[in-house]
C-alpha cells in the first residue's frame, strides 16, 4: 500500500508546523519517516542537513518524538519517567533533575509527579509523555497527536509550553486532527489527504482561500444548492449545505432558506470550512 | 565508535530494573515453577535434590528470557516506548542490552535464594561456583537475546504469550535440566549437551562433582553453549539495529 505520494514540505528552524488530516491520511507515516522510525521506499528527508535514511545516527540526537498512542512506563512515576529518559539521552544528573522539574511543572503534573503512572488518568499519562519529550529541549520535536485525550485546560497548557519552546528556538512538527489545535498552534500547516499534501499555508491564508469571511449553513438544504451557489462557494455534507460568502449577502441567504422552510446558522469562516473546501469532506468523517 | 554504541545501557538497565522492582509480586512469583519442583523432589526423591537445584538455577536464568520477551513486546506494542527511545541518541543495541540487564538485575533475588539453597544442600568449591556463574551468564545471554528477537516479530500480545511459554517449556522441562543427564540414553546425551539449558545444567553438575561427564561431552557442552550464546547475542545486536526502524 502506498501511504505517501509526492509529499514535499520544508520546515524552517523555530517554526511550529502542523500536519492536519483525517485518520489514515498519511500524517503519522510522514512523521515516522522523518523521525527515523520508518524506512521510506523512495524519496528523501533531511533533518538539519542529515539524511534520515542514510544517516539516522546523526539525526537522532537532534530529535525527540511523542509517538501516537504512546504511554509512559506504568510502573514508573512521571518524575522517574522523565528523569530516566533524559539520563538515557546522556543528560548529566543535575541537568536531568532540573529539566525534569521544569517539564513536570510545564504540563501541570506537580501534584501527581510521584504517583505511579498506572494510577493516573489518560490525560495525565499523555501529559507525562509530552513532558518526557519537552524536557529534552531537542532542536526538533515530533509530536504525533500530542493532546489527544487531554481536557481543554491541559491542551492549552501543552500549547503554551510548545509556544515557549519555539520561542527558545525549538522546531516542532505535529500531527493533529483537531482543527482548533492546528489553528492555535501552528505557524504554518499542511492539509494531508490520502497520502498527498493538498494545500499549505498559514491558517489565515487557508481561510482566505475559501472565498469569503462568513459561513451560512442551511440544514437539509440540498434542494437549494444551485441557488445557494450563486452567493459563493458551497460545500455539502450530510445534507447540510455550507455557503461561504461576504457579510452583505447573509440576510438574503437566510431569507431564502427560511422561505423554503429550512433552518440556517451563521458564523465566521473557520479552518473547518477551509478543510471542507480543500478536502471535500469533514475532518471527522470516515 | 563501537563503545559509543553502548552508552546509555547502564542507565536504561537501571530504568528497566526500577520498572520491574515496582512490581515485587511478579519477582516473588517468578520462581514458582522451580519452587514447586523442588518441593516435589524434596518429598519424593530427596537424593535428586541437588540436581533439581542446579536445574532450577539454569531454568531461572533461562526463564528471564521469557520475561524479556513479554516486557520488550509489551512496551513496544502497548506503550510504544521503543519509539521514544529509538528516536533518540540511545542506540538500539543499548536499548536491547539495557532492557535485558535491567530485568536480570530485578530478578536476581530469586536466583540468589536458589544459590543459598544449593549451598546448603550441595556446597560448591570456588571453581565450581565460578563455572556455575559463567554457565548461568551464557544461558541468560542466549535466552534474553533469543527473546528480544522474537519479541519484535509480533504485533499483538496474545499470540506472543503462547510462543514464549512453548519455547521455555520445550527447552526447559523435557531435556535433562531438573534431573540427571544419566537418565537419558547414552546415544542421546550429546543432543542434550547441545541444548543450552540441559547442556548448562550438566556442565554445572559436572563442575560441582555431582555427575561425571566424559571429556568429549564437557567439550561439546562448553563449546556449544559458548557459541550459541555468542552467536545469538551478536544476532540480537544486529537485529535490534535492523528492527529499530520499520521497513
Amino acid at each position: 500500500m502506498e501511504a505517501l505520494r509526492g509529499v514535499s514540505l520544508a520546515i524552517r528552524r523555530g517554526e511550529r508546523v502542523a500536519l492536519l488530516g483525517r485518520n489514515g491520511a498519511g500524517k503519522t507515516t510522514f512523521l515516522r519517516i522523518a523521525s527515523t522510525l520508518l524506512m521510506p521506499t523512495s524519496g528523501s528527508v533531511r533533518v538539519f542537513g542529515h539524511d534520515v535514511t542514510s544517516d539516522p545516527d546523526s539525526v537522532r540526537p537532534l530529535i525527540a518524538v511523542v509517538p501516537q498512542e504512546g504511554k509512559p512506563f506504568f510502573h514508573l512515576t512521571p518524575r522517574e519517567q522523565v528523569y530516566a529518559y533524559l539520563r538515557a539521552r546522556g543528560f548529566p544528573r543535575d541537568k536531568a533533575r532540573r529539566q525534569t522539574e521544569w517539564a513536570i511543572d510545564q504540563v501541570g503534573l506537580g501534584d501527581v509527579a510521584d504517583r505511579l503512572c498506572m494510577t493516573l488518568s489518560g490525560g495525565q499519562k499523555q501529559r507525562t509523555m509530552v513532558a518526557t519529550v519537552l524536557a529534552t529541549e531537542a532542536p526538533l520535536l515530533f509530536l504525533d497527536e500530542p493532546t489527544i485525550g487531554l481536557d481543554p485546560f491541559a491542551r492549552r497548557s501543552v500549547w503554551e509550553t510548545l509556544r515557549h519552546l519555539t520561542r527558545e528556538g525549538s522546531t516542532i512538527l505535529l500531527t493533529t486532527h483537531y482543527l482548533d489545535e492546528a489553528e492555535a498552534l501552528s505557524d504554518r500547516l499542511y492539509i494531508v489527504e490520502e497520502g498527498r499534501v493538498l494545500v499549505e499555508g498559514t491558517a489565515d491564508e487557508l481561510k482566505r482561500q475559501v472565498g469569503g469571511s462568513v459561513r451560512v449553513s442551511v440544514r437539509d438544504g440540498m434542494s437549494l444548492r444551485e441557488r445557494l451557489a450563486t452567493f459563493g462557494p458551497t460545500v455539502s455534507e450530510d445534507g447540510t449545505v455550507h455557503v461561504v460568502t461576504g457579510p452583505e449577502r447573509v440576510t438574503e441567504i437566510v431569507e431564502l432558506a427560511m422561505r423554503g422552510g429550512f433552518s440556517a446558522t451563521v458564523g465566521p469562516v473557520t479552518l473547518e470550512e477551509a478543510f471542507l473546501r480543500v478536502v471535500g469532506r469533514s475532518i471527522d468523517r470516515d | 565508535m563501537l563503545a559509543r554504541r553502548w552508552v546509555g545501557t547502564r542507565v536504561f538497565a537501571a530504568t528497566e530494573a526500577r520498572v520491574q522492582l515496582h512490581d515485587p509480586l511478579a519477582i516473588a512469583t517468578s520462581a514458582l515453577v522451580e519452587g514447586i519442583l523442588i518441593v516435589f523432589v524434596w518429598v519424593l526423591a530427596r537424593d535428586l535434590l541437588p540436581y533439581a537445584l542446579f536445574g532450577s538455577l539454569v531454568y531461572s536464568a533461562f526463564l528471564i528470557g521469557q520475561i524479556v520477551l513479554s516486557e520488550a513486546a509489551y512496551i513496544r506494542i502497548e506503550h510504544h516506548i521503543n519509539e521514544l527511545y529509538h528516536a533518540s541518541p540511545l542506540s538500539p543495541e543499548a536499548y536491547f542490552l539495557g532492557l535485558a540487564s535491567g530485568i536480570l538485575l530485578a530478578f536476581l533475588p530469586t536466583t540468589l535464594g536458589l544459590f543459598v539453597l544449593l549451598e546448603i544442600v550441595h556446597p560448591l568449591t570456588l571453581p565450581a561456583f565460578g563455572s556455575l556463574l559463567l554457565i548461568l551468564l551464557a544461558v541468560w545471554v542466549f535466552s534474553s537475546s533469543l527473546a528480544y528477537v522474537i519479541s519484535t516479530l509480533f504485533k499483538e500480545m496474545k499470540a506472543l504469550w503462547s510462543y514464549g511459554s512453548l519455547i521455555v517449556n520445550l527447552l526447559g522441562v523435557p531435556p535433562p535440566v531438573f534431573y540427571p543427564l544419566t537418565l537419558w540414553p547414552e546415544e542421546w546425551r550429546p543432543l542434550a549437551m547441545l541444548i543450552p539449558t540441559s547442556g548448562g545444567a550438566a556442565l554445572a553438575e559436572a563442575a560441582a562433582g555431582l555427575q561425571p561427564l566424559t571429556g568429549e561431552l564437557v567439550l561439546l557442552g562448553a563449546v556449544s553453549l559458548a557459541l550459541e550464546a555468542a552467536a545469538m547475542f551478536l544476532f540480537a545486536v544486529w537485529w535490534s539495529h535492523r528492527s529499530a526502524r520499520e521497513a
